[in-house]
């Protein structure tokens, strides 16, 4: 079972589950609640068609895509995220220096720079479009059954409050909570895996971390699976 | 596991058994490889994934292997001295590859055997060396070893050479000049030299912003020569040569005023014809200069071991058939890395791993008795102009005529690469630096 | 045990490299060249560089096919993908898709 899901792990590019220190990277820090409010009421206005230039421009594409759908599974998907929470990204990564793994550093790398009417731009942009359809593997139906299970409901007895009571019935985010319909598989498992070793704080209350300190693996990879093929909302 | 003292007895019980006949009946075939730097230990990893069967020993002179890649950032204080030690642990934990610490002084290519400082005799099926290289401290009229060691270092192998440099760097006085002298072709690492000196150059911005440096060159043009002015030219404003302005940026507009960083060409008077060991005055074609600090890279051969099994021509570099790079002048050698005569492959590190790749499989093949197959190289060299500036040159070759060619393409870093490009480029640079003394040492 | 499991390890590994792999167009012997920076095999835990171990053969193709053609943006995989030829390419993605 264990080699089943290292094996597992390791086809899926989990980058840091084997990494020796499992703590958060020093310069990395959690957003207060009133900072993420203050700084999406600062939000400018998005200008979509300059966001797709600048994607271009910034390299965004030669990762996320043109169209926000990852190129590989080596990167995530940008298309059909909220607003929000790509701009609350960004910010992450640009002033509170998120670094969930070593490829954070590409991220830090790429919004050098970007100023907030930027940001917002690229994010309007990238909400504009249609997350694409996935090519994962459907799930058997009593992991399906498990995964909509833990997705509708959570699981009490654990504390796991149910997914879509934050990321939505269809999995399309609202704000500062992901949309999670459409993401790559493998993106899903490492941010989880990330979350769960607490090497990303980028939660402000911490609710991540705890829901995915509180799961399996297993049950990580049904629900990226079943996440992944949810497709457009 | 083995710990480290189980890790000496065994080399040490190996030694003892090979100097037995090398081939028993059934035993599997011995490939000793001497050097065990980036060239030596990548063919000795390599051979063991290509074949776990194959007995490798590596005879290499110094228990830590000390990088001379990143080298340069040891100097302006980047990284410390430690930071360039590499273990052999890893290689012989995992792949069981044998090590026995020695200098080999001589061999008998009849016998197929080598003879070490340490009095031992190691027989072997296949001999791949990777000796480097070695410096001419004396070409250069008053220079020599021992100015190197004391107030001229050179470290351009690393060791107590680079850290006497950093010394020197931090000590020296306020709007002083640093002279780097430059090798003439052909020399390890191509883009090293001005990667230094641009490192440098930022260092004094911001300790010792009245400093200077000049580099003293008997070239007219370097690798990634373009690529390298254009940052200088945008980070400490260099003026770049009206031959290199061609298809320089549009913004880019020399300002005329004496720059902190100046590269003085053989054809503006750069060849150096002495140094004064005393004063540190440098006497060159276009005139002469007091160094503060002075920083000479010297002519560069194969290292001194090839000399000593014959493996060097005139040109003082060994010659190699290209398809496996066994030598053309002892049978079942093979020479690989900076001391091998690859034609257009730069002498790097990334070279020296990726011919010890491909000789260590046409060794395999060799002694299964099949024939190696079609090669392909790559080179890429990292260099930074700054340490958020980052550059590169990137080849492909492949085998035509006996010879190594380039597969034609875009070589350096675009000239309009943007501000993202180059702040990548010198993030992936700082992680080549992990991953490939993984893809070597473990 | 531990020594059991890495030499059944090593010896997992090494077959990646045996001639009928080899032979194949050299897929696993021109991939090995790009380990420098994509690490043994492809596979890299935590680093900056992406693994290429089990990426499939359509994903690769199309990514090294897109830089050689420019319309992927990238530092330096545009400069390397010059240097490959389909086949080349084709015997890479073949090789990749297989470690596990
Ligand atoms: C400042 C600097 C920066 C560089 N930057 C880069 C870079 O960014 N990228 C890059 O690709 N390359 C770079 N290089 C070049 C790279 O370090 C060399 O090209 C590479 O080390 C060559 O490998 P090699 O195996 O030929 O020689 P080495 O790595 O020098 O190994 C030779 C080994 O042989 C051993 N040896 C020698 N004689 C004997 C003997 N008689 N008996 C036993 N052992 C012996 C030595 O102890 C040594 O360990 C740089 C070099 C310098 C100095
Ligand atoms: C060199 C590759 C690269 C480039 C260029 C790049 N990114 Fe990323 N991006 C990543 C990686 C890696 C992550 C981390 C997520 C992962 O592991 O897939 C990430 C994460 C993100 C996230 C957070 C996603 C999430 O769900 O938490 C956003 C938003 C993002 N990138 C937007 C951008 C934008 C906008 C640009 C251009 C300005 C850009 N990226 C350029 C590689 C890149
Ligand atoms: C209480 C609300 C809440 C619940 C319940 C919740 N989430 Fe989240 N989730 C969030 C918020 C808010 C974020 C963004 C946090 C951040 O910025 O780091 C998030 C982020 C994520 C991300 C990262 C998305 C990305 O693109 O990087 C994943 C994956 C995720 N959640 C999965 C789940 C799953 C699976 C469940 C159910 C087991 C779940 N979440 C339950 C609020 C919630
Ligand atoms: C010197 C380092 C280096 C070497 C050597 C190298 N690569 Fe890359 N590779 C990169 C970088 C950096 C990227 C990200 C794109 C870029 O900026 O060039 C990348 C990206 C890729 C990708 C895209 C992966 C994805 O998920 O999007 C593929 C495929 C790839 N490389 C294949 C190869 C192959 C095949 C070779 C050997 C023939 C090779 N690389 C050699 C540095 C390298």
């Amino acid at each position: 079972m264990k080699t089943w899901l290292s094996v597992c792990a390791l086809t899926l590019g989990i980058v840091s589950l084997a990494q020796a220190n499992p703590a958060a990277h020093p310069a990395a820090r959690t957003p207060t609640q009133a900072e993420l409010r203050n700084a999406l009421a600062a939000m400018p206005n998005g200008d979509a068609l300059r966001g797709k230039r600048l994607g271009q421009q910034l390299m965004c594409a030669s990762c996320h895509g043109e169209t926000g759908v990852a190129i590989s599974r080596n990167w995530s998907s940008l298309a059909g995220q909220t607003a929000a929470y790509t701009y609350k990204s960004l910010q992450d990564y640009q002033q509170r220096g998120r670094f969930e793994n070593q490829r954070a550093r590409l991220m830090q790398v790429a919004v050098t720079g970007m100023s907030q009417q930027d940001m917002a731009d690229v994010a309007v942009y990238y909400a504009s479009l249609k997350p694409a359809p996935s090519s994962a593997p459907r799930l058997s139906s009593a992991a399906h059954a498990r995964a909509e299970q833990l997705a509708r409901h959570g699981d009490p007895a654990r504390l796991i409050t149910a997914c879509a009571s934050c990321h939505g019935a269809a999995g399309q985010g609202n704000k500062l909570t992901p949309a999670l319909a459409g993401q790559t598989v493998e993106a899903f498992m490492r941010t989880m895996h990330d979350y769960r070793a607490g090497h990303r704080i980028t939660d402000a209350n911490q609710g991540m971390r705890q829901f995915a300190q509180r799961m399996t693996l297993a049950e990580i990879n049904d629900l990226a699976i079943y996440y992944a093929r949810m497709g457009k909302p | 596991m083995l710990n480290r003292r189980d890790f000496i007895k065994a080399g040490a019980a190996l030694a003892c058994a090979a100097a037995l006949p090398a081939r028993a009946a059934d035993t599997a075939a011995h490939v000793v490889i001497i050097g065990g730097g980036v060239g030596g230990a990548t063919a000795a990893k390599y051979l063991k994934l290509a074949n776990p069967k194959l007995r490798v020993t590596v005879i290499e002179a110094n228990r830590v292997y000390v990088r001379g890649y990143g080298s340069s950032e040891v100097v302006t204080g980047h990284a410390t001295m430690a930071d360039l030690n590499v273990s052999y642990d890893a290689l012989h934990q995992r792949y069981g590859i044998h090590f026995i610490f020695d200098t080999v002084v001589g061999f008998d290519p009849d016998k197929r055997q080598v003879r070490t400082a340490g009095r031992q005799t190691i027989a072997y099926d296949k001999l791949i060396v990777s000796p480097g290289i070695s410096l001419q401290y004396s070409a250069i009229p008053g220079y020599s070893a021992a100015l190197a060691e004391t107030r001229a270092p050179s470290g351009w192998i690393p060791g107590t050479q680079t850290a006497l440099l950093a010394q020197q760097l931090k000590a020296m006085r306020q709007g002083g000049t640093f002279v780097l002298i430059a090798p003439p072709k052909p020399y390890r690492c191509p883009p090293g030299p001005y990667e230094r000196a641009a490192l440098v150059t930022e260092w004094m911005r911001k300790h010792n912003p009245t400093g200077k440096l000049v580099i003293l060159d008997p070239k007219d043009d370097f690798v990634t020569d373009a690529s390298m002015q254009l940052g200088w030219h945008r980070l400490y404003g260099y003026n770049i040569p009206a031959d290199f302005m061609k298809g320089m940026p549009a913004d880019v507009k020399n300002s005329g005023k004496p720059a902190p960083i100046e590269w003085v060409r053989a054809r503006d008077g750069g060849t150096v014809s002495k140094i004064d060991p005393k004063s540190l005055t440098v006497t060159f074609a276009g005139g002469s200069i007091k160094a503060d600090v002075l920083n000479v890279i010297p002519p560069m051969k194969a290292g001194k071991l090839a000399f000593d099994m014959g493996l060097v021509d005139a040109s003082g570099w060994c010659p190699i058939e290209r398809r496996t790079f066994a030598s053309s002048l002892h049978p079942d050698v093979f020479v690989i890395g900076d001391a091998s005569i690859a034609d257009v492959m730069p002498k790097s590190g990334y070279s020296a791993n990726n011919q010890a790749k491909i000789t260590a499989f046409a060794v395999a093949n060799l002694l299964a008795g099949r024939a190696p197959d079609e090669p392909k190289w790559k080179n890429v060299c990292y260099a930074l102009a700054g340490s958020d500036y980052g550059l590169f040159v990137a080849d492909v070759f492949r085998l035509k005529d006996n010879k190594i060619v380039q597969i034609s393409g875009h070589r350096y870093m675009s000239l309009d690469a943007t501000p993202t490009q180059i702040r990548l480029g010198a993030a992936y640079q700082q992680a080549w630096l992990k991953t490939f003394t993984e893809d070597c040492f473990a | 045990m531990k020594t059991l499991l890495v030499s059944s390890a090593l010896a997992m590994l090494a077959t990646l490299f045996t001639p009928a792999h080899a032979s194949e167009h050299n897929g696993a012997a021109m991939a090995a060249t790009c380990a420098g920076c994509h690490g043994t095999h492809g596979k890299l835990r935590n680093q900056e560089f992406v693994p290429l171990a089990g990426m499939p053969e359509a994903e690769f193709i199309r990514a090294m096919r897109d830089y050689k053609s420019g319309k992927r943006q990238s530092t330096l995989m545009g400069n390397l993908a010059q240097g490959f030829s389909d086949r080349d390419v084709q015997a890479m993605a073949r090789y990749f898709a297989r470690v596990k």
